[in-house]
């Protein structure tokens, strides 16, 4: 477990015009660590995923959603809460069942449904950030 | 809000040459399915330029199954070109790549 250097809370009404809007905080706060465009893109899409399932009408709906993010030395951590929703009831009946495999692929590691109520937990790690401090 | 998506299309002889500009998220999937999906209705092969389209996530990759489904129907195909990298890995992870011609 890496150690927590900060942490960053975003609640966003559940509508799909405001999904854009995390990827861009996800994507300022991965690029405020140093990552790379291509990591940095891949926590994008993630991230976008989740977002766009917890907007989509046919799950029911919600007022809003939360996204935690753990800024920490080695690695970034995403976690989304909505209304005690677990994975298997936002993930679950997914047509394409394209959601998971792709959050899977993008991110370093991955946890439905974790202990803390939360849906979803995605870290990425630091081979994404850039040596150099450019 | 940078969420926005353009689709200008184009037709030539047997083929139309569709320009796709923007991000396809949950939030601009709707007008890219209504004009995608009536497109592919054309019975022409579909030639997707996504230089300029900088964001997709499987609500569009989605659609571009179901028109794929749709131009397969009259025996037509789509062929994706100018893909950028994140876009492009996109559609190797779901394996997607193989389904459509890609550029």
């Amino acid at each position: 477990m890496d150690v927590l250097k900060d942490k960053i809370e975003l609640i966003l009404p559940a509508k799909a015009e405001y999904v854009s809007v995390a990827r861009l905080a996800v994507s300022g706060i991965a690029s405020r660590m140093g990552m790379d465009i291509e990591t940095i893109e891949d926590i994008k899409v993630a991230v976008s995923e989740v977002c766009s399932r917890l907007v989509d009408e046919t799950i029911g709906t919600v007022p809003d959603y939360k996204a935690v993010f753990e800024v920490c030395p080695q690695s970034l951590s995403i976690t989304i809460f909505s209304d005690n929703k677990k994975a298997e009831h936002v993930f679950g009946d997914v047509e394409d069942e394209l959601v998971i495999p792709i959050i899977e692929a993008l991110m370093d590691h991955t946890e439905l449904t974790p202990s803390n109520g939360a849906i979803i937990t995605m870290t990425k790690a630091i081979e994404g950030i850039r040596r150099d401090g450019e | 809000m940078s969420s926005e998506i353009k689709i200008i299309e184009e037709f030539s002889g047997e083929t139309v040459s569709v320009a796709i500009s923007g991000e396809i998220d949950i939030y601009t999937a709707p007008t890219l399915k209504e004009k995608l999906y009536a497109l592919a209705d054309n019975k022409k092969d579909m030639l997707i330029d996504c230089n300029d389209l900088g964001y997709i996530d499987s609500t569009g990759l989605g659609i571009f199954v179901g028109a794929l489904k749709k131009t397969k129907l009259h025996g037509k195909s789509i062929k994706l070109v100018n893909l950028k990298d994140n876009i492009r890995k996109l559609f190797i992870i779901t394996g997607l790549d193989k389904l459509f011609l890609i550029d």
